[in-house]
């Protein structure tokens, strides 16, 4: 392996998406220029209108612009991901963009035309960490481990693997968030303990954590100090999913105990509270249903900002422009919010406790309540957590980031760092096969530390049957109708025998990405049995060729237009210096040699302004510096002798960022 | 097998690393050359390195699968390791600690490891069987009267009659391999403990 080689960390949002990685200095959030860390994981589609390609906006510039371009601004499509169009009822008339029934399940959004599956949508975020990545490491980032949440079904995981593989990332690791935020907590602990200063964070620099937990001080009574193994609760409530995840940390080995969630429920749910109250109000007094995409996207971010208003404050205002004079306008009280959300929060509340039953512990008893995801910034979501567990959660680590961290640092332990820590994760759903009746046989039960594989036999019904066929299932309910199909697995190549003779053993292994692979043998005579799979969802293998070609393409454009942008500056910047040059001590040179630069000069700028050729206009930058290199030495020299500040005509640096 | 607390070395396992000649600590795993070695043919406590028997401190176990996954778990043999070996014997070692963590399972698979005739032995003791009969009905009864302190109070017999089973069954496994009959009573007595599993889950249904 090349040690030099970075896997990033990614944190691929229902809301934003951040990209970490981890070096001999400790974890770093990669920010962009202002310092801000999180991508919002929104796609703006605009149209070309010469007709080409459309183009993206991706980010801040597509979430700002979300009102502008309702139908062509993509947001929480991880809601959408690895799910059938059935599974989205509920989700539909809450987006502002339009889904289709797509083949094999799948949901792409429809925009001008043309369809981009989620797989796609989400290609195009991870392409943008991808890039920031490389552009802040300077150099090029093939691998990536990304989370996802706990909850995740092989679905929705194959299909987040697919997207990475579309965006030119090789996967090495897909890992569940909750636990990737107890990695970083986890090593925090140690790290505090081991330096003796557990609660100095400041300390240590900007580059290590800054989720120096401080033992001693907890208000709850814990005492991570004193025993070095404890077991700790994760709950994570983002933008769209929710999970709780319940580990036993003990000298580097995190141990998942038990894990529930739904994959239906976070931050979106709670502005949508406060969409239904509108929509419904503003139906009743003014006889108007909001259905219209602007309106819609309006209210949406209406509603999330009244959301975080009512996280700091009592009471906030609202108000809607409906045109023509009518306004809609009220206050909202936070006990009122509450009203509303306490049946979502208690959904989470339940889903903890079961946890807790599944791990085998007193939920009373855990030692450390740990909240990740934006939406833990809700002051019903704490107090009721706290209510719950007994004990005030813990909130030093920035919940927007501390996923990304720990996806960076199991990143680092797969490209081989001395970090000494391992990660004992479960599958969060049981697995089984349809049987007669439509029943569900399970063969692994949900909460089984993966990898785990399990194996089942099988035989022929008719004479010189040569295939046999499976339903393969995922979910806790007793009939194959209420799990969800992983898809077809036809066994085939079975020897021609009479009925019941052949003897066929499929196992079925969960990898330590959660993703199930199957593969089969016919024990009698020892012959490997071909498997056609027919999943249930997702792309197919040449749709994630196409999508990566494009992106490929796209990535091209992108680069070239952001060299070239960085090309004609540096033009702009030498040429002028010159010609300041030229002003100051232009008197110092023979007239030819005058001449001769200010011709270049103008030569140089009609190329920039003129060239498509980048490669040309860089030979033509190069050969402009040494033409100028006998002018610039002298403005140094009267510089100098000046007293001055001394600049030669091309000492500024960028140029060696452009990439070639 | 009961007899033996030494760990005896299991015989499968290569002596010396075939790579690098480095006398081997673990059947799974060089610690020169980082070299794999499938599970095949090693049980359980061989996987995990314990002396096989009935009688195991769950802190020991733990340690030990800790210690062995820390050298074969696939996040461990990093991204450009054997992935696949790495995942299958990973996959054995999970499934290794979660039988011998579990006393039912690990007597289950200690009786599996004997010359095992009582496969297909589907009987419970007869005296089991009478004694669960007549509490299933008084539950029937019970619940058709709505009597939830009556329930508490079978649910409470009802554990009572678990715990009993599961030290009979740990007395029977302590006894292994012992004689045809010692293996048919242990099985028998696994089959109760699930006649009286699946009772205690419908009393414990809201």
């Amino acid at each position: 392996m090349n040690p030099s080689e970075t896997i990033i960390g990614i944190d691929l949002g229902t809301t934003f998406s951040l990209v970490a990685y981890v070096d001999e200095r400790g974890p770093h959030v990669i920010r962009d220029e202002t310092g801000e860390a999180r991508l919002p994981s929104v796609i703006g589609v605009l149209p070309d209108p010469d007709g080409g390609r459309p183009r993206l906006t991706i980010g801040w510039p597509a979430r700002n612009h979300a009102v502008e371009h309702p139908e062509t601004t993509v947001y929480s499509i991880k809601r959408l991901i690895g799910k059938g169009i059935d599974e989205l009822r509920a989700e539909l008339p809450f987006l502002a963009y339009s889904v289709m029934p797509g083949p094999r399940h799948t949901v792409p959004v429809e925009i001008d035309g043309r369809r981009y599956t989620p797989e796609e949508i989400s290609s195009i975020i991870l392409q943008e960490l991808k890039r920031r990545a490389e552009e802040h490491l300077g150099r090029a980032v093939r691998r990536a481990v990304i989370t996802v949440p706990a909850y995740f079904d092989d679905s929705q995981r194959q299909a987040t693997r697919d997207a990475a593989r579309a965006a030119g990332l090789d996967v090495v690791r897909i890992i569940n968030e909750p636990t990737a935020a107890a990695l970083a907590y986890g090593i925090g602990i140690r790290q505090a303990l081991q330096q003796q200063s557990p609660c100095a964070p400041e300390s240590r620099g900007t580059s290590l954590l800054q989720v120096a937990p401080c033992p001693t001080s907890g208000s709850d009574g814990t005492r991570a100090d004193a025993a070095p193994t404890q077991t700790v609760a994760v709950y994570d409530l983002g933008g769209g999913t929710f999970d709780i995840s319940i580990l036993r940390i003990e000298s580097g080995v995190f141990q998942v105990l038990s894990t529930a969630g739904d994959t239906r429920l976070g931050g979106d749910d709670f502005d949508r509270e406060i969409i239904k109250l509108v929509q419904h109000e503003v139906r009743e007094q003014f006889g108007l249903s909001i259905e219209s995409p602007t309106t819609k996207q309006a209210l949406r971010g209406l509603a999330e900002a009244v959301k975080i208003r009512l996280s700091e404050q009592d009471a906030a205002r609202i108000e809607l422009d409906l045109g023509q004079d009518r306004l809609y306008r009220r206050q909202i009280g936070r006990d009122e919010f509450e009203r509303l959300c306490d049946p979502l929060v208690a959904r989470t509340i339940a889903l903890c406790r079961s946890a807790a039953e599944d791990a085998g512990l007193a939920i009373d008893r855990i030692d450390q309540v740990i909240l990740v995801g934006g939406s833990t910034r809700m002051p019903l979501v704490r107090r009721r957590v706290g209510e719950t567990f007994g004990r005030t959660p813990y909130t030093a680590l920035n919940p927007d980031e501390v996923v990304a961290i720990g996806a960076a640092m199991q990143a680092s332990v797969l490209a081989g760092s001395p970090l000494d820590m391992l990660l004992l994760d479960v599958t969060p759903l049981s697995l089984g096969i349809e049987t007669m009746g439509g029943a569900v046989s399970k063969l692994i039960l949900k909460n089984t530390t993966i990898p785990c594989r399990a194996t089942e036999q099988f035989t022929t019904f008719v004479d010189g049957q040569t295939a046999i066929k499976l339903n393969v299932l995922q979910g806790e309910r007793e009939l194959a109708r209420d799990c969800r199909s992983l898809g077809e697995f036809e066994l085939r190549d079975i020897p021609p025998m009479p009925a019941g003779m052949p003897k066929v053993e499929v196992e079925f292994l969960i990898d330590a990405n959660g993703i199930l692979n199957v593969s089969a043998r016919e024990l009698r005579s020892g012959r490997q049995a071909g498997i056609q799979i027919v999943p249930s969802h997702g792309l197919t293998r040449e749709e994630v060729e196409r999508i990566e070609r494009e992106s490929i393409a796209r990535a091209r454009d992108d680069i070239d237009e952001h060299r070239r942008i960085d090309l004609v500056n540096q033009v702009e910047f030498d040429t002028n210096k010159a010609e300041q040059m030229l002003a100051k001590v232009g008197h110092l040179l023979d007239a030819g040699e005058a001449a001769r630069i200010r011709a270049d000069i103008a030569a140089l700028r009609k190329l920039a302004a003129e060239t498509r050729d980048l490669d040309q206009l860089h030979r033509a930058l190069d050969a402009f510096g040494k033409g100028t290199l006998h002018l610039a030495e002298l403005g140094i020299r009267e510089a100098l002798k000046d007293g001055g500040e001394a600049e030669a005509p091309t000492a500024r640096a960028p140029r060696d960022n452009v990439k070639t | 097998m009961t007899e033996s607390t030494e760990h005896q070395p299991a015989p499968v396992a290569p002596a010396r690393c075939r790579a690098c000649d480095r006398p081997l600590e673990s059947p799974l795993y060089c610690a020169g050359c980082h070299r794999l070695y499938p599970a095949d043919g090693l049980n359980y406590f061989e996987l995990l390195g314990v002396s096989p028997g009935f009688d195991i401190d769950p802190e020991v176990i733990r340690r030990r699968y800790f210690q062995v996954s820390r050298d074969i778990h696939p996040d461990r043999v990093g991204a450009d390791g054997r992935q696949d070996l790495a995942m299958r014997i990973s996959a054995k070692v999970n499934e290794a600690y979660r039988v011998l963590l579990d006393p039912l399972l690990r007597a289950e698979y200690l009786l599996s490891l004997c010359h095992d005739e009582t496969l297909n032995d589907k009987a419970v003791p007869p005296e089991v069987l009478t004694e669960t009969l007549m509490l299933r009905e008084e539950i029937e009864q019970a619940r058709a009267a709505g009597d939830a302190g009556r329930l508490a109070e079978m649910r409470e017999q009802v554990e009572q009659r678990d715990a009993a089973l599961r030290e009979q069954v740990a007395h029977a496994a302590r006894a292994l391999p012992g004689d045809a009959e010692t293996r048919r009573r242990l099985r028998q007595f696994l089959n109760a403990t699930r006649y009286v599993r699946r009772m205690l889950d419908e009393l414990r249904e809201p």
